[in-house]
């Protein structure tokens, strides 16, 4: 029993090795890394749900300021570069984010409660990515706190984490802005005693 | 430790104990080995809902041959409750 177990948990793992998909995460990293440096944009990325976009929920980085989320427009087109405004400076980048691709896999959408983004991160974190041992959620009118307990990404002090948030962050960021159907900022986010504490500034 | 490490822990422990268990208390019956490790094996997978889409589907499959062997011995047993 335990033998078949073993090999129908072996043949479950994913085609592509660790090794690649790492490549292939730094690859994309850098690649908008070095884009956001060469614009020299620094401002923190907002989380849009899917109907603020075309289909699928993207972070905006504002090329210029923070921008006053009531003037996001209704629909933003799904190009790299964008107006979110009517005004001549507000423009930014929408980006797709790990979390983007991740909220297709989950069976159903999430309320917009803590127990169903509690239930929607822990199944992407540990059941589909294995990338954290347990996920605890807490929610309050204008921000979302979210501890990850065991994280195996960390956040570190570069331009894309600085605009992006951690990996991690952003996949809890994009779960949690299209389960209340509000754009989010990552407030902050710390790695303390094996904990990654993550608070979401939620923006409406 | 990972999700599929701590399953196969999990799995690995509950078969220790439920065996040795069996053992000391009815030792000459194969049936009961088999019935109680394929319950403990479905419970502890339904614990572990969060494992990955493709993983749930392999456990799934193994648990429906292992619940047909169940039903099996039961149906078996039953039978021999009636005609006696």
């Amino acid at each position: 029993m335990i033998g078949f177990t073993c090999v129908a948990l072996a043949n479950a793992r994913p085609y592509i090795s660790p090794e690649a998909s790492e490549l292939i995460l730094k690859t994309g990293m850098e690649n908008i890394s070095a884009l956001l440096e060469e614009l020299g944009v620094r401002n923190k990325a907002i989380y849009l749900p899917s109907s603020l976009r075309e289909g699928r929920p993207q972070a905006l980085i504002p090329l210029t300021g923070t921008p006053d989320v009531a003037h996001i427009r209704s629909k933003i087109p799904g190009r790299l570069v964008v107006r979110y405004g009517d005004g001549p400076g507000d423009m930014a980048l929408a980006v797709t984010t790990p979390g983007s691709i991740n909220l297709e896999q989950l069976e159903t959408k999430p309320g917009p409660n803590a127990t169903d983004i509690e239930a929607a991160v822990t199944y992407v974190l540990t059941g589909l990515l294995d990338l954290a041992n347990s996920v605890t959620v807490n929610i309050t009118e204008t921000e979302v706190r979210v501890e990850v307990s065991g994280p195996r990404l960390h956040y570190e002090d570069i331009w894309y984490y600085r605009c992006l948030g951690s990996p991690i962050a952003s996949i809890v960021a994009t779960i949690a802005c299209e389960a209340l159907g509000k754009p989010l900022r990552i407030a902050e986010e710390e790695y303390n005693r094996g904990k990654n504490n993550i608070r979401l500034e939620v923006l409406s | 430790m990972r999700a599929f490490n701590r399953y196969i822990l999990f799995l690995v422990l509950a078969a220790f104990a439920v065996n040795t268990t069996i053992a000391f208390t009815s030792p000459n019956d194969l049936s009961v080995y088999f019935a109680v490790n394929v319950i403990t094996f479905l419970v502890i997978t339904v614990l572990h809902a969060y494992l990955n889409p493709r993983a749930r589907r392999s456990l799934s499959a193994i648990g429906i041959v292992l619940f047909g062997g169940f039903l099996v011995i039961v149906i078996l047993k039953a039978m021999e409750v009636l005609s006696n």
